[in-house]
């Protein structure tokens, strides 16, 4: 007892004691339902029975709706990273010279819609977007002569709405991990740069974009990621079944398989899917990035 | 630091009080959460999920006269109300999970299937509804049943109608007695069209009504009595073509606002007049008492129009069969208060007087009580009733199958969005595409 | 044209310019604002026009939800609930977890940086059906404890805890070691109070996601006695019991709160934020 107190009060055990909970948990909430995911995506369960099936759940993917939800998916993906990345860092640059004035000002406001709930940021989207002649966005387009649209029954208005949604919300947070990045260069370099002659375009090809990789990997990976899991900002528009699954996604797909039919097995392989999808597109991303060789360094 | 780091603190501790003080009393008609029934301390509290609104009203009926009939079992029934999708879906995950589901619940008729797959987890009715079987529509049963066992109490038997608005046809110098065939739909409409520029009908995109009454008025469906996918045959296609051409060839009908019979936008469409007529079930009389007040006395109700001289003139569409979960604490309360509310003969004649139903007990169909003022024959005119007495014998019977819910969902995002909104697909392609996904899936 | 002269024509235009995205990020919860004063079925219906109609204006959306009865404040009482002890124990695990990594050299130490980038790569969203399934076998469906369980592994908090402790000073440790601390003392007596701006910065992060999350919330929670906002706040979205008014002025009283609280913390955050999170 008394050496179990003691090796409990070593400098040898102590970390294993902080990693511990982290662990469990780990093993709980992550581990043991990845491993329960691939069982489950053999199977078919209907309440109080289950049955391997070998690859017919898989099989069963090769359907117009998933490629749908695939389409969708990596369409949303692909606008929130051509929005979400220059723009931000754009405006972080821009926030980051010396001769802008009320920066904390320009920050915080474009901070703010980061703090609503994507629910949140729909209502007003739907009701700024509504069908309707006399909604806000249907009476600025009129004004501009054009006729009103039905934005939310569209799949190329309902992907900009949906984008839309994601850009006003993650805009300022992007922006404040460029700002972060930008902080982060050492002035002397531009200093060093002016007295060569550099220009301010030089100065940001040849100083700020290369500090910037690091920051712009990280923006670029979690923009990726949020992008292929994404499922509220379709919610808030039409749940979980849209006309013409414009606004099915992948996960929106596994939710409505998963618990509108209660296909538990098909939805387990969808999930599986998308957990290969996703560690594809990091692994990629990250080799083309030449991220690795970068790590070995440190 | 510290000082403001307090004082946010402080903020957020008066919301949380001040959230605390907010819900201490339930019970009042302000939210969805309906709490009625006796103050008695030892009424039995039982939960009561259904995803329409308007059921509310017929549900709370239901509680007062069980406690004035029972005053030594007293209930109190605290209603909810949830969206369509979110009730079945969460319905679907309490009975799987074994926690959280009511004592009982509305489900609705192209979601059953999915509560019959497996080890069923709905209470069967049969020692409730055997007793009073002979007096109801038996096909109103049949479609909540499996292996012979009753698991939904029927709501109505939802013959489909044609609601006229007769302020815009007269206007055009037209009157729903010019119509008599689908062919004289589309003829009157090209006159109400031309004279008020007012189209016809609304058709939608996300919701199968309309769709799903005209083809079954053909005696079509989207399954044979054997299971079968039929979703692609000629009626079908013939059905959706004809609403395809009602929009782009005739341009009698456009696309409804919303999209669906129960969108916003399409209640304020048909409030303010949008349309001169409507094909749904009956059932759809009370939205338009509820959500489109504006036209009361405006509107008609008819019969459909027939395809054939000989043909049906409706269809019997959607329904809601209550059920009793296997969670629920007092079964057998629950199944004796849902006979009560829903299988006698005062019960029926509530479904036409407070929700204007036309209910599936065929005994109480000749009662007085269904010939007596309410609102709904302040809305449309008398004789509605007799008018869907008319038409029980002109009704084929329905084909729900496990596939039902998913058949329905095919419709209802694919089919009609593609060929009517879209027009990317041919009434042909889209049909045999859902059909040969349902065929897959079998 | 001086030097001077023309940075400040510069910053002019660069404070118009900056106009625009302000401006994009508010007005839509002016619009909201401005919604919530407006009949609210009327909304539902016609969506939002700019104009506006002090006639119709009143406060009937915010009276309703003080309204006996009213569910809101039982879904801003489950929300707060959730949020405090999701965002509280979360700190806990992951700062433990976090420090242990940057300042002791331990066998194993490697895999467990490891897992923890792993499990930022793996979306929550697709583990639901399985964990729904152990909730089950966990009696914690329809339980705030199925709601924070899933929760309390979180790997970002995890990494910035390391980056930042990764600055603190290492001499520290063996100076109290020597003067008899135990390491559990070094780290709640004086590594914790030292990592106060990153526990602040991530305090906020954390009970943002908690307070917006949805997805989970929506699995678990299956009574609306039980919802959080979010959840309760989506139920309202479709026609089927014109509770509209709840819906607008609800999101309102959703949102201010929290933008107060960031508004105090404002600078703490950024700064915090900026710290570590964003290295390696």
């Amino acid at each position: 007892m008394e050496r179990m107190k003691s090796l409990f009060y070593s400098q040898k055990m102590a970390p294993y004691i902080f990693v511990l909970p982290f662990v469990v948990l780990f093993a709980g909430f992550y581990l043991y339902p990845v491993i329960s995911t691939v069982i489950m995506s053999f199977q078919v369960i209907l309440p109080g029975q289950t049955a391997f099936v070998g690859l017919q759940n898989y099989q069963k993917l090769l359907n117009p709706t998933f490629f749908t939800a695939f389409w969708n998916t990596t369409v949303y993906t692909f606008w929130t990273i051509v929005i979400l990345i220059p723009l931000p860092l754009l405006l972080a640059v821009i926030l980051n010279s010396p001769i802008m004035k009320y920066r904390t000002f320009f920050r915080a406001a474009i901070f703010v819609p980061a703090l609503t709930s994507t629910i949140v940021a729909g209502v007003i989207f739907r009701l700024l977007f509504a069908e309707s002649d006399t909604a806000f966005a249907n009476s600025v387009i009129s004004f501009f002569g054009f006729e009103p649209i039905a934005w939310r029954q569209h799949a190329g208005t309902l992907m900009f709405l949906m984008v839309g949604l994601a850009a006003w919300r993650w805009m300022g947070v992007n922006l404040i991990y460029f700002l972060a990045g930008l902080q982060n260069i050492p002035k002397e370099m531009y200093e060093a740069a002016e007295i060569d002659g550099a220009n301010a375009f030089d100065k940001f090809r040849h100083i700020t974009i290369p500090f910037l990789k690091p920051v712009s990997i990280y923006v670029l990976t979690i923009t990726l990621f949020a992008g292929y899991k994404m499922f509220e900002e379709a919610y808030v528009f039409w749940e979980v079944n849209s006309p013409g699954n414009i606004g099915l996604t992948l996960v929106g797909y596994l939710y409505k398989e998963g618990f509108q039919y209660n296909q538990l097995g098909y939805g387990s392989a969808i999930g599986v899917t998308v957990l290969i999808i996703v560690g594809i597109l990091g692994f990629l991303q990250l080799k083309v990035l030449g991220v690795f060789q970068k790590k070995e360094g440190n | 630091m510290h000082r403001r780091l307090f004082s946010a603190f402080i903020v957020l501790l008066c919301l949380v009080l001040a959230g605390c003080g907010g819900e201490q009393e339930a019970g009042s008609e302000a939210n969805e959460v309906e709490s009625v029934g006796s103050d008695d301390e030892n009424a039995t509290d039982l939960t009561f999920w259904t995803f329409q609104g308007l059921h509310v009203e017929f549900y709370e009926e239901a509680v007062k006269s069980w406690n004035e009939a029972n005053p030594d079992r007293p209930l109190n029934v605290q209603l909810e109300v949830f969206p369509y999708d979110e009730m079945h879906n969460n319905l679907l995950l309490a009975l799987q999970s074994g926690v959280g589901a009511p004592d009982i619940v509305d489900i609705e008729i192209n979601r059953f299937p999915n509560f019959l797959q497996g080890e069923i987890q709905l209470e069967p009715l049969n020692d409730m509804i055997e007793p009073v079987q002979d007096q109801f529509v038996q096909s109103r049963l049949d479609v909540y049943a499996a292996d012979g066992q009753y698991y939904g109490a029927p709501t109505h038997v939802g013959a489909t109608v044609a609601f006229y608005n007769t302020s815009i046809m007269e206007e055009a110098g037209v009157s729903p007695d010019d119509i008599e065939t689908w062919d004289d739909y589309v003829e009157v409409g090209k006159v109400v069209k031309e004279k008020t520029g007012i189209p016809m009908t609304a058709v939608f995109t996300t919701g199968f009504w309309s769709f799903y009454p005209m083809l079954n008025q053909k005696g079509s469906d989207f399954f044979d009595a054997e299971h079968n996918v039929i979703l692609d045959n000629d009626d079908n296609i013939e059905v959706l073509q004809f609403i395809h051409d009602m929009v782009y060839e005739h341009e009698i009908a456009e696309i409804a606002p919303g999209g669906r019979h129960d969108a916003e936008e399409f209640f304020a469409y048909m409030n303010g007049g949008g349309a001169a007529s409507l094909i749904m079930p009956s059932w759809y009389a009370s939205r338009f008492v509820e959500h489109m007040p504006d036209q009361s006395g405006h509107f008609e109700i008819r019969p459909m129009p027939r395809w054939e001289p000989d043909g049906f003139r409706s269809a019997g569409m959607g329904g809601t069969g209550t059920a009793v979960t296997n969670q629920s604490e007092h079964i057998d309360l629950a199944k004796e208060f849902l006979a009560h509310a829903k299988l006698t003969e005062e019960a029926n004649i509530k479904i036409w007087t407070i929700l204007g139903f036309d209910p599936p007990r065929h005994d109480v169909w000749d009662a007085p009580e269904l010939r007596e003022e309410n609102r709904f024959t302040e809305y449309f005119g008398d004789g509605f009733f007799d008018m869907m007495l008319d038409l029980k014998d002109e009704i084929h019977p329905l084909n729900i199958t496990p596939q039902t819910p998913l058949a329905r969902d095919l419709i209802e995002t694919n089919v009609l969005h593609n060929v009517l909104r879209e027009q990317s697909q041919t009434p042909a392609e889209a049909l045999q595409e859902a059909a040969d996904e349902l065929r897959n899936q079998q | 044209m001086t030097t001077e002269k023309r940075h400040r024509w510069v910053s002019y235009l660069l404070f118009l310019f900056m106009l625009i995205p302000a401006l994009i990020a508010l007005f839509p919860l002016g619009a909201l604002i401005l919604a919530s004063l407006k009949p609210s079925t009327e909304l539902m219906r016609f969506g939002l026009n700019l104009y506006p109609q002090f006639e119709l204006w009143s406060l009937d959306n915010y009276t309703y939800l003080f309204t006996e009865g009213s569910i809101y404040f039982h879904w801003f009482k489950n929300s707060l609930i959730i949020t405090f002890f999701s965002t509280f124990l979360a700190l806990f695990f992951s700062s433990m977890v976090g420090y242990s990594l940057a300042m002791y050299s331990f066998r194993g130490q490697n895999i467990v940086l490891l897992l923890v980038l792993l499990v930022m790569m793996i979306p929550f969203e697709i583990l639901m059906l399985p964990l729904f399934n152990m909730m089950i076998a966990l009696n914690t469906v329809n339980t705030y404890a199925g709601v924070i369980l899933p929760m309390l592994v979180h790997p970002l908090a995890v990494f910035f805890f390391r980056q930042f402790a990764l600055g603190l000073p290492k001499e520290l440790m063996d100076a109290a070691r020597i003067d008899g601390c135990s390491e559990y003392g070094i780290f709640f007596k004086i590594m914790v109070p030292l990592m106060t701006p990153a526990y602040g910065a991530m305090a906020i992060l954390l009970a943002l996601f908690s307070w917006n999350n949805f997805l989970w919330p929506l699995v678990v929670l299956r009574t609306s006695d039980m919802f959080t906002l979010p959840i309760g706040l989506a139920g309202l979205l479709s026609p089927y019991g014109n509770n509209y008014d709840v819906l607008i002025s609800g999101s309102v009283l959703t949102v201010i709160p929290i933008i107060i609280v960031f508004l105090f913390f404002q600078r703490y955050f950024i700064s915090g934020l900026t710290v570590g999170g964003v290295k390696g």
